[in-house]
């Protein structure tokens, strides 16, 4: 038998945001998410399979494994057999180790009507990952015999990947002769009891989305700001309940995609999160002036400038010669410390809203709504994220808490502003 | 469609439940779907904690060797008459009980492991007093205070590891550091002059009990404890 001749393996670097998601890994954590389509009809795995392995190919980012180097991880092309598909289960997002699963990072799952992509947060953002997942659904449905045009961001898989799609953006845009950086007080943890290793509960609220828009227009918001102002009120409500003496800010992670203003094709990471908060030692807030609070502060901040001076900030650190020499696992062990520390200290939570997902109208008839889940985090508390489909809003809080309290509040508020809610969750009753 | 009629939420046909609240869903209208697929798998997918078998295999064999071969040298070459590879292999021995359980078996509670620990060290002692023929000063001293070191090892164990503040924690350790030197004075004194007239572990028992009891206190208030926490955050 001929020895396959070996290729000199064209490696690449990680970008910034990767850097932390890889360095903050642990056996039992990894910052992994899920996008799930469900469409009308059952899924069926052999073209589905069939759709990933032709897919896949155009998508050479997602390709690949992660190395150890001596100072820095770094991604490999991945020509191992696989991805497969696999039946679903009932806890999803389940860490991922290097190398376990013929290294893959990203995962292909099936159950009745719902297709799910799960994605380790090193390698793409959501907006890499959908697309990949859009590519994946239209290969799927022309696998069913449907005709499916490569339009309305469906990419073409007979055209090469062009290296654009595979560009660190960080690196381009830090550019900016301010730095900004973060340096945040600590917010309220909204921790629960843990669940037993390896549990997620997901709980999902579906609504009608032009209630929704109604109704943060009712305030002056867009979705985005009426949710996070809505999940504010929530744990501010938590927090209250708890009865502590004194009261600490709650404020939100909110991931934004950089995309619309640093012009990129990149599919790795673009983006930079916003921190809207509510300080409650400052006095009561009604819903509308929270509504308010985080309107302002997301116009405030999400401003080209402003921004590319935190991306030049936090790609300059990773330019810092003492950090550069460091060994790996010595830079690992502090970046997961001061992550413990600092990192996840000064939110309260996640909550990242991808926003419309836009298929070509040929593919509009097969899918019935789109859902997200994030993936546990690294303090048991429950994360928040929604995307929409056609008139669908679909929210999801996802966590490994025992706790409900959140989700509740958050969804029974939806409801008294009179939006129709239905909850589906993975919970055992 | 059946509503939570505590959150007013539409609930799946297939839910017991409501997931927010876990009021059941009664409706009589509309009994619970079990025919109908439920919105998530109900198959669990256990995920293997990584094992740590081959670092302890590593281990096992590694002591197991080095035991052995001192073992055979001091049978058949190396002064023969006194058995000093007894040192080599207690220590082996000791370091082993102290890695090696605690890689394979990893839901094994601490107090088991610090008392099997604690055991370690007793046994070690134990070859050390067969090598200088001190059965009856092993009997009588060291192996009361291993014991005692031992348990108020497990104690302490046992007691901070459901998690307590740092004060409390160092409270409890500094205690137990004054009970362990009573302890030591009590079984020297009775070992050397069969009386006990305890002296100089009540000096260092008072001195403990001074810093623990303003430790005690500021535990106890909260605008103390406030106060020390703002001085002496990291
Ligand atoms: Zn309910």
């Amino acid at each position: 038998m001929a020895k396959p001749q070996r290729k000199k393996k064209a490696w690449y670097k990680l970008d910034n945001a990767a850097m932390m998601y890889s360095a903050i890994q642990r056996e039992n954590y990894s910052a992994i998410y899920r996008f799930s389509a469900v469409m009308t009809e059952l899924v069926d795995p052999e073209a589905l399979q069939r759709a990933i392995d032709k897919t896949m190919p155009r998508f050479p980012t997602f390709r690949v494994r992660i190395k150890r180097g001596v100072f820095w991880y770094y991604f490999e092309p991945n020509d191992a057999p696989g991805p497969f598909v696999k039946e679903d289960m009932k806890n999803p997002c389940q860490p991922v180790r290097f190398w376990e699963d013929n290294g893959w990072l990203v995962r292909f799952f099936y159950y009745g009507r719902r297709i799910s992509l799960e994605v380790f947060h090193a390698l793409a953002d959501g907006a890499g990952a959908l697309t990949l997942l859009r590519t994946l659904l239209a290969v799927y449905l022309r696998e069913r015999g449907w005709a499916i045009p490569n339009t309305g961001g469906v990419l073409d898989i007979t055209q090469p990947p062009p290296a654009e799609e595979g560009e660190d953006a960080y690196f381009r845009y830090a550019k900016s002769r301010v730095r900004r950086g973060m340096g945040e007080r600590k917010a309220y943890q909204n921790t629960g009891t843990p669940e037993p290793f390896y549990t997620l509960n997901v709980t999902m609220g579906l609504l009608p989305l032009d209630r929704l828009r109604a109704a943060a227009k009712g305030y002056g918001a867009s979705v985005t700001e009426y949710l996070s102002a809505v999940l504010i009120a929530s744990i501010l409500a938590r927090q209250r309940r708890e009865g502590r003496r004194r009261e600490l800010p709650v404020a939100l992670a909110v991931p934004i995609n950089l995309r619309p203003h640093f012009p990129s094709r990149t599919l790795r990471n673009f983006i930079l999160t916003v921190r809207p908060s509510i300080d409650p030692e400052l006095g009561e807030y009604t819903f509308s002036e929270i509504v308010s609070q985080v309107h302002h502060h997301m116009r405030l901040h999400i401003t080209r400038q402003e921004m590319q001076a935190v991306i030049t900030r936090n790609v300059m650190l990773q330019k810092n010669k003492f950090l550069q020499l460091a060994p790996a696992p010595l830079k690992n062990l502090s970046m997961a410390l001061s992550y413990r520390l600092v990192g996840c200290r000064p939110y309260s939570t996640t909550y990242t809203n991808p926003g419309a997902f836009p298929v070509p109208p040929e593919m509009a008839p097969h899918i019935q709504r789109m859902e997200v889940i994030l993936g546990q985090s690294y303090t048991p508390r429950a994360n928040c994220a929604s995307i929409s489909y056609g008139n669908t809003m679909e929210i999801t809080f996802a966590g490994t808490v025992k706790e409900t309290d959140v989700e509740r509040d958050f969804f029974r508020h939806l409801v008294r502003e009179g939006i129709p809610v239905k909850v589906i969750s993975n919970r055992e009753e | 469609m059946s509503y939570c009629v505590n959150c007013g939420v539409e609930l799946d046909p297939t839910a017991r439940a409501c997931p927010l609240c876990h009021t059941p869903a009664v409706n009589p209208n509309q009994p619970v779907d079990t025919a109908l697929p439920p919105p998530f798998p109900s198959r669990r997918e256990e995920v293997q904690p990584v094992s740590k078998k081959e670092l302890a295999l590593l281990l096992s064999a590694m002591m197991g060797s080095v035991a052995v071969c001192c073992g055979l040298l001091n049978l058949f070459f190396l002064h023969s008459s006194r058995p000093w590879s007894l040192y080599v292999i207690g220590a082996a021995a000791m370091l082993w009980i102290w890695l090696v359980p605690p890689l394979v078996l990893r839901r094994m509670p601490l107090w088991i492991r610090l008392g099997l620990d604690a055991c370690a060290v007793g046994v070690y002692v134990y070859l050390i007093s067969i090598d200088l023929r001190g059965l009856d000063w092993y009997l009588g001293l060291a192996l009361p205070i291993v014991l005692t070191g031992g348990a108020i090892v497990m104690a302490l164990g046992l007691v901070l590891s459901s998690g307590r503040s740092i004060l409390t924690s160092v409270t409890l350790i500094i205690g137990a550091v004054g009970l362990f030197l009573m302890g030591i004075e009590f079984f020297v004194d009775r070992w050397l002059t069969e009386t006990y007239q305890p002296g100089w572990s009540l000096v260092v028992a008072a001195v403990c009990v001074a810093l623990m009891v303003p430790l005690i206190v500021v535990r106890r208030r909260p605008a103390l404890r406030d106060e020390v926490r703002r001085r002496f955050h990291l």
